[in-house]
């Protein structure tokens, strides 16, 4: 439970953690944008290479980032079986019982995983291990804030999402507050069949419901206190701005995103 | 007889990461049979991790956990019984009431013993006694009592599992005077009716020095200072180095001597100080 690195912010100096929030938000978004323009064995190399420059770049230790993998290995290996039994092609690699592999598929398995692997390293890097979720939801509502006019209500979108993102890790250490409260009490999580197990997970979530509740009521109460009325007319005691590294790190990105479309065209093996 | 013992135990918080907290380091201590011990300390001081270490909750990081001289974590699978056994009310155990009646939440710990329904019905009944909620209360929903009353039941609640060791975090914390002797007093009448062993954490030295026979001072994640409450409060200039109240009239006595009266060390209750007072200037004085 206390090892769940969702949303872990992890502080270090390094280029990365120094960037402005927005563009790094933007560059996420060109970052998932490119893992899906490849379609080689060179592209995809390229997009590892440039996965491992980034780890290099943000000096984040990799077994952490790697950690983040973990909850998504389910979904990573279905796609790949997927992929591998189910891509038909022209040349077949084995073929039993009813079953054909064609080499085809197993580029497809591969250039998925890479791809989804990429993604989820690249967003993370990005997004949480070097971004605040401070930080993150106030380039939220900076980049939202175009869409005021046609009365999207940006600052309040960004207020929610921050008020959530604060209140995870709280949450989940409330959880296990709580589970190891009725644990004292003998409730057993780890044996017994499945009605077992669902019955012993009511102890937890009343309470955890009903905290909840009054907690949602009591940050209610102390922002009304503090007069708390919505967007209109607040400024910001930190204003971030824009640097020359900012725009640099997007030329670099946009330069990548062409070298990934010229490496597209120097056909060698399957293309997607 | 040494019923509870820490030998070296360390607990790192987060270990591996960059919010890596050493909670305990190198804590040993052992409690004895019977007694009613104190844990006193800061806030941050380790008295919680170290409480959950008492019943198998959290495994600590190096060391080990002794229950009876059996290391607690030989047979991971028991650890069920070695929680029956050590009851814990954590730190505010009123947020963890959730069955319909009051009642039935005192008997879900017995209930799980796999006691017979005549067993778990006295035991809640007795339970309820130790702690002082009246019958009629019983049958309301957890929601509905006042936090004083919440918290009693949550006590009541591992009372009724009858422990053979009862440890209770801050179990009088945010209550007014008179709630907190009543639930220090339910929770030593539990002690000596049943015989067992109570451990209990408390940021109030006037409670320590009323209520226990031992005392253990933790200070930054060690244990600073531990024996016989006699044996604690004689070196009260220790708990006021690291910061600590001692009871005010400890206080007041380490002021006298500081003036040159000659009272002895380590006096915390006030008919204590009033003796030696008395025994300093003659039977002619009142004080
Ligand atoms: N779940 C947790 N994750 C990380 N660190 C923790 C966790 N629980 C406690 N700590 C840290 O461990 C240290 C000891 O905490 P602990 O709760 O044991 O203190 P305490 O003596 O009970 O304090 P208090 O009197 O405020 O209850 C503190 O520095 C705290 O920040
Ligand atoms: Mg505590």
């Amino acid at each position: 439970m206390k090892n769940i690195a969702f949303g872990q912010y992890y502080p270090a100096h390094s280029p990365l953690h120094a960037m402005d929030a927005r563009m790094k938000v933007i560059l996420s978004v060109l970052y998932i944008v490119a893992a899906f323009l490849c379609k080689n064995v060179l592209a995809f190399g390229a997009l590892l290479v440039s996965a491992a420059v980034l780890l290099i770049l943000s000096r984040i230790p990799a077994r952490i980032v790697l950690r983040s993998l973990r909850p998504l290995f389910f979904i990573m290996l279905f796609t790949a079986v997927l992929n591998l039994f189910f891509a038909t092609g022209t040349s077949v690699l084995v073929s039993f019982w009813r079953i054909t592999i064609y080499v085809e598929g197993v580029y497809s398995a591969v250039f998925m995983l890479v791809r989804i692997i990429v993604l989820i390293f690249g967003t993370s890097i990005f997004l949480t291990y070097t971004t605040t979720p401070i930080a993150l939801t106030d380039a939220i509502e900076s980049l939202l804030s175009p869409l005021r006019l046609i009365r999207f209500p940006a600052h309040e979108f960004a207020m929610m999402m921050s008020i959530a993102l604060r209140f995870i890790p709280t949450l989940m250490e409330e959880t296990s507050k709580i589970m190891n409260a009725q644990k004292a009490r003998g409730v057993d999580f780890s044996s017994g069949g499945l009605v077992k197990r669902a019955k012993a997970l009511v102890p937890i979530l009343i309470p955890l419901i009903v905290s909840s509740v009054r907690r949602a009521d009591e940050l209610a109460m102390a922002m009304e206190c503090r007069c708390y009325r919505g967007g209109k007319g607040r400024t910001k005691m930190k204003v971030s701005h824009l640097r020359i590294g900012d725009f640099a790190a997007l030329a670099c990105m946009i330069a990548f995103g062409a070298t990934l479309l010229y490496l597209n065209h120097r056909g060698i093996g399957y293309t997607m | 007889m040494a019923v509870l013992t820490l030998e070296h135990v360390s607990y790192i918080y987060g270990e591996g990461t960059p919010f890596e907290i050493r909670a305990l380091d190198d804590v040993s201590l052992s409690v004895r049979e019977g007694t009613v011990t104190g844990i006193i300390g800061h806030t941050g001081s380790g008295k919680s991790t170290m409480v959950q270490l008492f019943n198998g909750l959290e495994k600590p990081t190096a060391g080990r956990v002794l229950l009876d001289g059996k290391d607690i974590w030989a047979e991971p699978k028991k650890m069920r019984d070695i929680r029956f056994r050590v009851g814990l009310v954590m730190q505010y155990p009123e947020y963890q009431l959730f069955e319909e009646t009051i009642r039935a939440d005192i008997a879900f710990g017995p209930r799980n013993m796999g006691l017979t329904e005549e067993e778990i019905s006295r035991r809640t009944k007795e339970a309820a006694a130790f702690v002082g909620l009246e019958e009629a209360l019983l049958d309301r929903s957890p929601f509905e009592l006042s936090g004083g009353q919440k918290r009693r039941a949550a006590i009541a609640g591992i009372m009724a599992m009858r422990p053979e060791i009862l440890v209770l975090d801050e179990p009088a914390a945010g209550l007014d005077p008179r709630g907190r002797d009543a639930i220090l007093e339910g929770i030593r009448a539990y002690g000596k009716e049943t015989g067992s062993t109570v451990i209990i954490v408390s940021h109030s030295m006037e409670d320590m020095a009323a209520y226990c026979d031992d005392i253990v001072v933790m200070a930054q994640a060690k244990v600073c200072l531990s024996g016989t409450r006699d044996e604690v409060f004689a070196n009260a200039k220790r708990l006021t180095d690291v910061g600590l109240d001692v009871p005010q009239i400890t206080h007041l006595m380490m002021k006298l001597r500081a003036r040159g009266v000659a009272v002895p060390e380590g006096i915390y209750t006030v008919e204590a100080a009033s003796a030696a007072l008395r025994k300093l200037f003659g039977k002619g004085h009142t004080v």
